[in-house]
This record gives C-alpha cells, sequence and structure tokens, in this order.
C-alpha cells in the first residue's frame, strides 16, 4: 500500500519530465554556461588566452564607457518605448471597444503592425526615415512642420528616438488587444450604476475602468518589459547601434562583443548585467502579486 | 493504463533524442562531399553550373554549396570554427585569415599548390598580397576587386571638370559638384558619397592611408596616432563636416544608401569596385565612367578588396576540397564564377577577355593594381572593421570626438 502511494507521489512528476528536462536542456544549461563563460576571458581567436578571470569582465564593464551608454540608452530605450506603446495600446484598446460598424474589421487590421516580423519593419522603417528620399521628411517638408529633411538616423539626438517610434508602432498592438481583452471583461452594470449616480466620463475612467484593468495592465507592461529589453533587431537592422554609440542598448552591445567582436566572456558579463536589471524588475512584480493575494485572503 | 502511459512517455523521449542525435544521411561511401560556404551580393545568381561541371569532372565529389548572408558571414564562420563543425572549403576575407590561423581552422595549402599545374596562371601580386604572414600559403585566390571612383561624366562635362588626380583637386572636383540644382536654395546633389557605416574604411582608406598615416611603422609599433595620421584624418572628416560636399545622412550610410544616392543622382562620386558596375550603367549608361582615386600627400592608396577559398583543418575531405578550390581559381571557371560575382578574374589568361561596356571599369581596376594595398594581417583586422571604424568615424563625423581621440581609439584598438 505504502509502496504504490509512493508511485503515485511520483507519477506527476514523471507527467512533468519531459518538459522538465527540456526546460534543463535549452534554459537552464545554457544560462549557467553563460554566467561561468562571464568569468572568463572566452575571445573566440585567442583559444590560448582563455581561462578563468574571477570578476575582471565585471569590473571591465562599470569602468567601459560604451556600457555605461549603453546602460542609460536601454533605460531610455524600454522607459520610453513601453511608454508610447502603452499610451497608444490604451487610446487604440478604448476607440476598439466602442460600437462601430466596421469594428470587427478594425479589430483585425490592428494586429497588422505586430505580426509584421521585425527584419521587414526595421527595413520600411529605415527607409521611411531616409534623410534623402524617405517618405517622413516628404511629409514633413510639405507640411511646413520642418524646412530641409532631417537625417534622422544619422544624427545621435535623433536616431535612438527614431528606432523608439518604429518599435511603438510594432508593439502597441499587444497593449491595445490585452487593455481590450480587459475592458471586456468589466461588467456594464458598474457602468449603468455609475450613471445613475451621475458620474461623469473622467470618474468612470478612473474609478471604474483603471481599477478593473490594472492587473491586466500591470502583467502586460511586465511582459513588454522583458520583450523590448531583450529586444535588438530592429535597432540593429536601422542603425547598428549607431551613429557612434548613441543607439546601444545592453543587449545590443553584447551581441556585439560577441559576434562581431567574438569575445564572449565580455558580452556573457553585459549579458548577466541586463538580466540583473530585469530580475529587479520581475522581483517587484512578484512582490507585488504577493501582497495582493495576501490582500484578497 | 498508468504503467502503458509512462511506458509510451519514455520511448517518445528516447526516440526524440534518438532522432535528434542521429547523424543526417551520409551519401554512399565511394561519393565525398565537400561542404561549401559562399555569398554572393546578387541573389539571383547561382553557381549551379560551375557544380555541375565539377561534379561532372570529379564524379566522386559531390559539392553542398550554401550561400550565407554576408551580414552573418563572418560570425557564422568564425562560430563553426569554434563549434568544431565547420565547411570543408569557404570564401574568406584576407583581413579574417590572421584569426582563423590563429584558432588553428586553415589548413596550409602550400603542398597541394605546388602540385596544382594552375598556379602560374594566378597574378604573382595575388599570391603575394594572400600569403599568411607566416609565410604560408592558407588560401587559393578566388577573385579581386579594386576599389575605384564613380564618377557622373555628364556632371563633370557640364561644370567642365577635369579628372582629379591629387586630393585636393578632388576637394575643388567635389565641391564644384555639391550644388542646387533645382534653385530652391536647397543643395540636391553631393559631389562625394561617403559610407560611414561598416565597410566605409576602404573610403577611409583611400584618403588618409595615402596622406601618411599607416597602422604600423617600420619597427612594427601602432602608428595610427602619428601627428600625419591624425591630420590625414581630420582632412577626411572636414569632407562632411567642413566642405559639407558629402550628404547630411553620411555617418550612417551602409553600402545600399550609398550606391542608392548614386543610382538616383544625389551624389556625383563615389568609390566602389566593378561589382557596381552593371548597375550604374543601368541608371547612367555612358554617363556613368571611372577613375582611380587621387593621390594623397604620400602616394595613392585603394582597398585590394579580396575573396579566396580556405580548406579547413577540421575536414576529412581536404584533398576532395582542395580540388573544389581550385577548379574555382582555374581560368575558364574562374571566368564563370565571376560573371555571377560581377567581380574580377585572378587568372592572367583571363585579362585579354573583351568586356564591352564595362572595359572602363575594368581599365580604372587595372591602373589601380599597383598602389592597391589590403588591411594589417592581424588578429584584430576583423573587429576594426565591424564595428571599431564604424563607431569611431561616425562619432568623429558628429564632432562627438576630436580626429585625434578617433586616431587614438583606433590605435590602440591595435595595441
Amino acid at each position: 500500500m505504502k509502496r504504490s502511494g509512493h508511485r503515485a507521489n511520483l507519477y506527476p512528476y514523471a507527467l512533468l519530465s519531459p518538459a522538465m528536462l527540456a526546460t534543463v536542456c535549452i534554459v537552464l544549461i545554457p544560462m549557467l554556461y553563460t554566467v561561468s563563460l562571464s568569468f572568463m576571458n572566452h575571445v573566440l581567436w585567442r583559444p590560448q588566452d582563455m581561462g578563468f578571470v574571477g570578476l575582471a569582465n565585471y569590473a571591465r564593464a562599470l569602468q567601459d564607457e560604451v556600457f555605461a551608454i549603453s546602460f542609460r540608452n536601454t533605460i531610455t530605450w524600454v522607459a520610453g518605448v513601453i511608454g508610447l506603446q502603452l499610451i497608444l495600446g490604451f487610446a487604440t484598446a478604448l476607440l476598439l471597444n466602442r460600437d462601430f460598424w466596421w469594428r470587427g474589421l478594425a479589430r483585425s487590421l490592428i494586429l497588422i503592425p505586430w505580426v509584421t516580423p521585425s527584419v521587414i519593419t526595421a527595413l520600411m522603417w529605415r527607409w521611411m526615415y531616409d534623410g534623402n528620399s524617405g517618405v517622413i521628411n516628404d511629409i514633413l517638408v510639405r507640411l511646413g512642420v520642418i524646412e530641409r529633411y532631417i537625417p534622422w538616423l544619422a544624427l545621435s539626438e535623433t536616431s535612438l528616438p527614431a528606432v523608439m517610434i518604429a518599435l511603438m508602432w510594432q508593439g502597441f498592438p499587444f497593449f491595445a488587444v490585452m487593455i481590450l481583452a480587459g475592458l471586456q471583461a468589466i461588467p456594464t452594470d458598474l457602468y449603468e450604476v455609475a450613471d445613475v449616480d451621475g458620474a461623469n466620463i473622467f470618474q468612470k475612467f478612473f474609478r471604474i475602468t483603471l481599477p478593473m484593468i490594472t492587473p491586466i495592465l500591470f502583467t502586460t507592461i511586465l511582459l513588454r518589459t522583458i520583450w523590448v529589453a531583450n529586444s535588438l533587431d530592429i535597432i540593429f537592422i536601422m542603425t547598428g547601434g549607431g551613429p557612434g554609440y548613441a543607439s546601444y542598448t545592453l543587449p545590443l552591445f553584447a551581441y556585439i562583443r560577441a559576434y562581431q567582436g567574438l569575445d564572449f566572456g565580455y558580452a556573457s558579463t553585459i549579458a548577466v548585467y541586463l538580466t540583473l536589471l530585469l530580475v529587479t524588475i520581475v522581483a517587484v512584480y512578484v512582490v507585488r502579486v504577493l501582497r495582493s493575494e495576501d490582500a484578497m485572503r | 493504463m498508468k504503467r502503458i502511459l509512462l511506458a509510451v512517455l519514455v520511448i517518445v523521449i528516447v526516440a526524440g533524442f534518438a532522432v535528434a542525435g542521429a547523424r543526417p544521411e551520409r551519401a554512399a561511401p565511394d561519393v565525398q562531399t565537400v561542404r561549401f560556404w559562399y555569398h554572393l551580393d546578387d541573389p539571383e545568381t547561382s553557381l549551379n553550373p560551375l557544380i555541375q561541371k565539377f561534379e561532372a569532372e570529379n564524379p566522386g565529389i559531390r559539392i553542398q554549396a550554401e550561400r550565407v548572408p554576408w551580414n552573418a558571414y563572418h560570425q557564422r564562420l568564425l562560430t563553426s570554427v569554434a563549434a568544431g563543425n565547420p565547411p570543408d572549403v569557404a570564401q574568406i576575407k584576407l583581413w579574417w585569415q590572421p584569426q582563423l590561423v590563429e584558432m588553428g581552422a586553415l589548413a596550409p595549402l602550400d603542398d597541394y599548390i605546388a602540385q596544382w599545374n594552375g598556379r602560374n596562371d594566378v597574378y604573382d601580386r595575388v599570391w603575394e598580397l594572400t600569403r599568411h604572414s607566416d609565410g604560408r600559403q592558407y588560401l587559393m585566390p578566388l577573385q579581386m576587386v579594386i576599389l575605384y571612383m564613380y564618377y557622373r561624366v555628364d556632371m563633370f562635362n557640364e561644370l567642365g571638370l577635369e579628372i582629379p588626380t591629387t586630393r585636393d583637386e578632388f576637394l575643388r572636383v567635389a565641391q564644384a559638384l555639391t550644388r542646387d540644382t533645382t534653385g530652391n536654395g536647397e543643395i540636391d546633389v553631393y559631389g562625394f558619397g561617403i559610407r560611414g557605416a561598416r565597410g566605409g574604411h576602404d573610403y577611409w582608406g583611400s584618403f588618409v592611408l595615402s596622406s601618411g598615416a599607416e597602422f604600423f611603422d617600420a619597427q612594427g609599433n601602432v602608428a595610427l596616432d602619428s601627428r600625419e595620421a591624425i591630420a590625414a584624418n581630420q582632412w577626411f572628416i572636414d569632407l562632411f563636416r567642413e566642405h559639407r560636399v558629402s550628404p547630411p545622412t553620411t555617418p550612417n550610410d551602409g553600402f545600399q544608401e550609398v550606391i542608392a544616392n548614386m543610382l538616383s543622382g544625389r551624389t556625383a562620386m563615389t568609390i566602389h569596385h566593378k561589382g557596381s558596375a552593371r548597375q550604374m550603367i543601368d541608371a547612367w549608361g555612358d554617363n556613368i565612367s571611372a577613375f582611380p582615386v587621387p593621390a594623397g600627400l604620400t602616394g595613392r592608396w585603394t582597398s585590394f578588396g579580396d575573396e579566396q577559398n580556405g580548406v579547413f583543418a577540421a575536414s576529412d575531405v581536404q584533398d576532395a576540397a582542395f580540388k573544389w578550390a581550385a577548379f574555382l581559381a582555374e581560368a575558364e571557371n574562374n571566368q564563370l564564377w565571376q560573371e555571377s560575382s560581377g567581380q574580377v578574374s585572378i587568372n592572367i589568361s583571363n585579362a585579354d577577355r573583351d568586356f564591352g561596356d564595362l572595359t572602363r571599369f575594368m581599365n580604372a581596376t587595372t591602373d589601380s593594381a599597383d598602389f592597391a594595398g589590403v588591411l594589417p594581417a592581424h588578429p584584430a583586422t576583423a573587429e576594426f572593421v565591424e564595428s571599431v571604424w564604424p563607431a569611431a568615424m561616425q562619432r568623429a563625423f558628429l564632432g562627438e570626438i576630436t580626429s585625434e581621440q578617433m586616431m587614438r581609439d583606433l590605435a590602440n584598438h591595435f595595441r
């Protein structure tokens, strides 16, 4: 009896084991390997110099001007892109939650940027921003907003914001869809009661809509923060990190160190720093969720 | 039931690993497969005729060619070596050679070449440039490109300009070509299209390395931050910042932008090689031509853009791999290759061919051969090209760093 009970206890683990094994193989082992590389001098083309260097790579990063620029840009990149996507996504969700005859079509069309591959998005925006014949310059000159064409991607002040706008365009549908789902889950009788009580549109928004979708908003922001912080494809294609280091972010810097400098040790250190940054954000989220669960008990 | 489920689960997992670990199907034992990596700019070109010809002549060898995108080529090659699974033969740039030799990735080919009948039909200069600093020959020549200046003949004629032979004349010509042709008060044609992004070191080299800058001095010390080098670099930076003879987009302009600007008439001169000649003729016909880059203060320098084939030390079919590399270096086959690549043959016997409307570009290439140079055979050169030079140049163009700071950064990279 005891034996069969023991077997029954093992049964869920047996069922879970394929997924656990896959996770260990494709997530945990590479992650641990990356951490171990961060303590090594591991330049691919200098096999004779490879070896353990302790915290030297970590100290090097803290004195590295490019690391400091990339760190600052990462914060700007994440805060800017998420902020823009949230505002645009929220506005879009509110519009799509209203009743109009082509709402179904609009809800489908809004997904186009999200399903467009990043490479296409990047190339499309790169040519739209082109300082010699780009359509954005053409429109702005015709509207009288600017006097002459601006090389958006070739100026250090405008290159990162320009790429941020491109990513905002690509990512806002995710916010829109998630927030829309949240809006549709709000019981309509809450608004009816508010109407009876004489609440105006702003009161309804801040007292009903916003509190009701806050959990979904929080989760969406967290997910997008992780994705946006890790994304480098659009930056790489649009500016390559340039001009100079103006649009370098931590993942891009790690990528360039790894695949152009072939310095996998230092690149791993940069990746570990980025992970620590993201783990901090996730920790804040987990603490918040635990507190709200405690509050509900 | 649970036991059956567990058994099925175990079988699925074991089968999964077995399939994942299985080696790909191999050819028959008497047929050797040579894995070949290459890149060609024009996606419409195909190597199939050459492969078919080779396989017909060598029935025991099968060529498995893989086209690797240029932007990822160097990275994939190095990581494949590090992973212990490189191709058998691959197209290789000269500036990658030091890294690959340092990694022990390339097989020396001296013994093979000594017995190869075609060796005397390859230019001596090509053998000389491609030999590694340890005196060994690791690379089989494949194609050569020498960079020269494209220019708009009609614009030169309209303004009565002569072909510049010195850098001062070049500046005056570029300034004259930079103008407002529509009368709206805005510059719409720029004299010289500079590539400020990755790959632009060739443009930089033509003006900086010809005016006193050198990577290493006679004693082998890094000399990129010498007074002459800083001054030469300042002259180059001023083309964009001071004289404004290149478009405002210059810091971020890569290959596509530079060529597009020339094709659209936005720029009147730019530097590239014969690979772009067909496109230029399609756009401008007889109104496009070429001349060797002008001389600097100490002479002329242009980039010897090269491609070789390397046989990898890890290959277990090295004999067959060399046969393929040698086949591509033979005159007739090499000419077929150049028809796909748009580049110049490395064979002496191909020099007298009729190049039709490409003759003027061939002339600019051969006229530049005597002063064409290569970047130093140093393990740090690859990273210099890939990321160090572009970042430093862009910052200097934008005024974020001075010429001196830029050259010091470049010098420190090699120290």
